[in-house]
């Protein structure tokens, strides 16, 4: 009973401090329609910077949490709305990449510069236990009334303060509440610094009881997730209790589950199993999109010429067949990264082609790796082994489809964010997956007097296999289901009109793109002859996401390009501290390119489309002009060109205008 | 009074508005009128400040806000009402007349808004965007009673409403100009713009081509050109 008791305490206690980052996330996607998957990013920076503060220079705790708060929440908040401001307009897929970026980008910043081991993070609240049944530390009832004041004052600013409401309805429409007289921007810039503020103080609160570590204090974060859930990403009383419905589940599974085999992985995943479950079962009409109303549509680049497109290919192949003669002992390098070539070519497929973000990819290459090694160990023949790894992937997609079939957009990116999480603590770790001592053996395949065991016959086993998984994206995007992508991508309203079954189109491209995301998940053990847990860390998932995004626009030569980006070129940078800020940079830049976009490139493309829509429609006009009687003014015809009151127009209509403004002064 | 002094203006590329000069004189209503396309919406959204045009003056009062964001104009007594429904749909109604009403005096001015639409008064808690339209249009038109405003703008506001409710929004419009505003009002129903208004402005092609008194304009051929 006591440790129960205890369990319910420490719960709660952590509870409050995943529904204080929680309700900021809420905050911020209720007023900007960006969904902060950065949240626990910018928790993690704050922590760092209040350690820097307290622990190398002694500012005294308070003064260090201040500027910690200030810096990292107004700072970084006013940063953030005016990203959230440039992808205002966004397709969804843009605002998920660039949040994403920044989830990359500021963790591995954070490792290159303080080093990617954990450090010790002092106590600094008091933590001598008071008598209240059990006992309980300062601590833990300090943060508990924080949290709770939080959220009662944050209930009623939204409830009553004009400001408050006023942050619910910007989203919307800022034209129409900057005519009621209040300024869109400050509005914005006051949800932005609010939210933020509340990551950055979660992050110091959370930091103590695990320590200084980019990465684990991330994911802690993250957990809020499952809290904003419970609140459906707008209710901040909901977010609140869903904070300590988290912590508490959290903790109990801790006490009562983490003890028995098999079911190790549940704790720590708890707060995704809520999130996803959640997810699944809240009722779409609670799942309201923020900010889509402004959104525009996904633009694709327009189809490349065939004397272009084909010497391009035909080159290119060429130089991937001979390239074992040039790279010598870096060909592992290209192994992986043809690998990764398959694996973007299927992401493409959903993100670029449909719309959808998955951000669990991994878990889709860590299936078919894992069920490749074992029917090796079956006797399975090896290509056999590699494809039927691929059909067992497919339906893991599946399973993913009915979040995307139930849910929109931003719903369906951090779905699959939990599921790629869950994935990986409850399923990868156990037996099953990877065996008891997380790491199967993976064999290369033998062919009589062929050495396709050497590096350059696998190098070739490999291409061979990356140019048919390309073929497979080539066919599905010319074929009729590839017109159906992009037309869920464009609008899945329209293709629902249409008499479309949108399901099964959904069902269908996370089926090829797990397939083939398995088969290069299958290839990739036999690279280095074995194949772990480790190899598919969620977060690599997001890298992928976000190299995606800076790789072009291209079906096929967007995947070659981020495959050589992500796999080939660090593998060539032998500078340590250059390597160290490779996934920083990649974080960034894919911010900039998400965020770009709203501003230069394609908001030119978009205007030019308007412009010709309106110079496709000026011949009707003509024509009307043409059939109507000439335009009169006060009796007397005017001019063909009928453009009066112009410059060199009729000057009787000056001569109206002037006598009405003449007679305003009467 | 308002005045828009010679303006151009347009969307990326192409130019809608040419020269157009316009005044509102004080507590009186002017009429916009002209055929679809002819820039009447573009001239009020220069006039509110939404679209900056490329050359012209906006002076309400004497000063001059040309370059003055949305919310500054409107907190200087600038107060357009939009094409289309001019509410926040996701909000309740009673949180649309809050943000409407000028700072402090909230409630007073719920108070007054029901009184005005008495619907709107059962209909307080309930979210803005299950509302009819009519009764969405109710709830964008209160603003112009509530925001204390020196000239209201209309664009379209009895577009695709049942008789009746259009009807009980002239009715309003008559009171609202009781109330000492002066109005600039793009009707598509020209006769009962014509009615009330007491000056008439004609755009075509986004040019104005006809200033008058509205019985000048009354059996013209130009009204029949306007409404054929
Ligand atoms: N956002 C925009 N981008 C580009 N062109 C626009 C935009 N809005 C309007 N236009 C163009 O400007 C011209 C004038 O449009 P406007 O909406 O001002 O006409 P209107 O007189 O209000 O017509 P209606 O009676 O149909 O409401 C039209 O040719 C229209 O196509
Ligand atoms: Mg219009």
């Amino acid at each position: 009973m006591n440790a129960f008791i205890v369990a319910v305490i420490l719960g709660l206690a952590t509870g409050s401090i995943y529904a204080l980052a929680a309700m900021g996330l809420v905050l911020t996607y209720k007023t900007s329609g960006i969904f902060n998957f950065a949240q626990g990013a910018v928790a993690a920076a704050a922590a760092y910077l209040f350690y820097t503060l307290r622990q190398s220079d002694g500012i005294p705790w308070p003064i260090a949490a201040l500027i910690s708060v200030a810096l990292i929440g107004v700072v970084g908040g006013l940063l953030l709305e005016r990203m959230g401001y440039a992808l205002r307009e966004a397709p969804v897929a843009s605002k998920v990449v660039a949040t994403v970026g920044l989830l990359v980008g500021i963790p591995a910043l954070l490792a290159a510069w303080y080093g990617s081991s954990s450090r010790p993070f002092d106590h600094f609240l008091p933590s001598h236990p008071v008598h209240l049944f059990v006992n309980v530390g300062t601590d833990q009832i300090i943060i508990f009334l924080l949290a709770s004041a939080s959220a009662v004052g944050l209930s009623l600013f939204f409830r009553r303060a004009r400001l408050g409401i006023g942050m619910q309805a910007v989203v919307d429409d800022p034209d129409l509440l900057s005519l009621q007289a209040r300024n869109p921007i400050v509005v914005r810039r006051w949800a932005w610094t609010i939210g933020t503020s509340f990551a950055a103080v979660s992050g110091i609160l959370i930091a103590p009881t695990i320590g200084l570590d980019a990465p684990i204090l991330t994911l802690l974060v993250v957990q809020a997730f499952g809290a904003a859930a419970i609140g459906s990403f707008t209710s901040i009383p909901r977010t609140y209790v869903g904070g300590l419905i988290v912590g508490v589940t959290t903790a109990l599974s801790q006490l009562y589950l983490a003890s028995h085999s098999g079911f190790q992985g549940v704790p720590p995943s708890m707060p995704f199993i809520i999130l996803f479950v959640v997810l699944l079962v809240t009722p779409k009409r609670l799942l309201l999109e923020k900010g889509t109303r402004l959104a525009r549509r996904l633009d694709f680049a327009p189809a490349l010429n065939k004397r272009i497109s084909v010497p391009t290919t035909l080159v290119g192949l060429g130089l991937l067949i001979a390239l074992p003669q040039f790279v010598g002992f870096r060909l592992p390098l290209y192994m992986t990264g043809l690998l990764f070539v398959i694996l973007f070519a299927s992401l493409g497929l959903l993100v670029r082609t449909s719309g959808q973000v998955s951000l669990c990819h991994l878990a889709f290459a860590a299936v078919g790796a894992s069920s490749f090694a074992h029917f090796e160990s079956f006797g399975i023949p090896w290509p056999l082994a590699v494809l039927l790894a691929g059909l067992v992937t497919v339906p893991i997609g599946a399973i993913l489809a009915i979040p995307a079939i139930r849910l929109p957009g931003i719903y369906l990116a951090i779905a699959t964010f939990g599921f790629g999480i869950l994935m990986q603590r409850f399923v990868f770790t156990n037996r099953v997956m990877f065996g008891s001592t997380d790491s199967l053996t993976a064999p290369r395949p033998h062919l009589g007097s062929f050495h396709l065991g050497t590096d350059t016959g696998y190098y070739y086993v490999i291409l061979g296999i990356t140019v048919a998984c390309c073929v497979v994206v080539v066919l599905v995007q010319r074929s009729r289901l590839g017109r159906l992508l992009r037309a869920l991508g464009d609008s899945p309203v329209a293709l629902d009109a249409h008499g479309t079954n949108t399901n099964f189109v959904r069902l269908l491209v996370f089926a090829i793109s797990a397939g083939l995301a398995g088969i290069a998940g299958a290839l990739s053990g036999p690279v280095t002859g074995f194949t772990d847990g480790l190899t598919f860390d969620y977060s690599i998932s997001l890298l992928l996401l976000a190299v995606l995004a800076l790789s072009g626009r291209r079906a096929l030569a967007s995947a070659f390009i981020a495959g050589g980006l992500l796999q080939v070129v660090p593998g060539y940078i032998t500078n340590a501290t250059v390597s160290a800020y490779v996934p920083a940079f990649f974080g960034v830049a894919a911010v900039a390119v998400a965020v770009v976009p709203g501003i230069g490139f394609a908001k030119r493309f978009l205007v030019a489309r308007r412009v010709r829509e309106r110079r496709g429609a000026s011949p009707v006009a003509e024509r009307r002009a043409l059939v109507r009687p000439e335009v009169v003014v006060a009796g007397a015809p005017l001019s063909g060109t009928g453009r009066a009151g112009g410059r060199n127009g009729d000057n009787r209509v000056a001569e109206r205008v002037e006598m009405a403004r003449l007679g305003a002064h009467q | 009074m308002l005045e828009l002094l010679d303006i151009n203006a347009g969307y990326e590329g192409s130019t809608v508005l040419r020269n157009v000069t316009l005044y509102v004189p004080d507590r009186s209503v002017v009429a916009l009128l002209g055929p679809n396309g002819a820039g009447k919406t573009t001239t009020l959204r220069v006039a509110s400040g939404l679209l900056d045009p490329a050359q012209g003056r906006i002076v309400l009062d004497g000063v001059d806000m040309t370059r003055w964001p949305p919310f500054a104009r409107a907190e200087r007594g600038m107060c357009l009402i939009p094409e289309g429904r001019g509410v926040f749909a996701a909000l309740s109604v009673r949180d649309n007349l809050r943000l409407q009403s000028e700072p402090g005096s909230e409630s007073d001015s719920i108070d007054r808004a029901t009184q005005t639409f008495p619907r709107l008064g059962q209909r307080l808690n309930q979210v803005a965007g299950t509302l009819s339209g009519g009764e969405q249009q109710m709830l964008a038109l209160a603003r112009a009673y509530l925001a204390n405003a020196k000239v209201v703008l209309l664009d379209e506001v009895s577009m695709g409403l049942a008789p009746v409710i259009v009807d009980e929004i002239f009715e309003f419009i008559d009171r609202l100009r009781s109330t000492g505003v002066s109005l600039l009002i793009v009707e598509q129903y020209v006769q009962r713009a014509l009615d009330i208004a007491d000056y008439v402005y004609v755009l075509n092609r986004g040019a104005i081509n006809f200033v008058g008194e509205p019985q000048e304009i009354e059996g013209e051929a130009i009204l029949e050109s306007y409404l054929g």
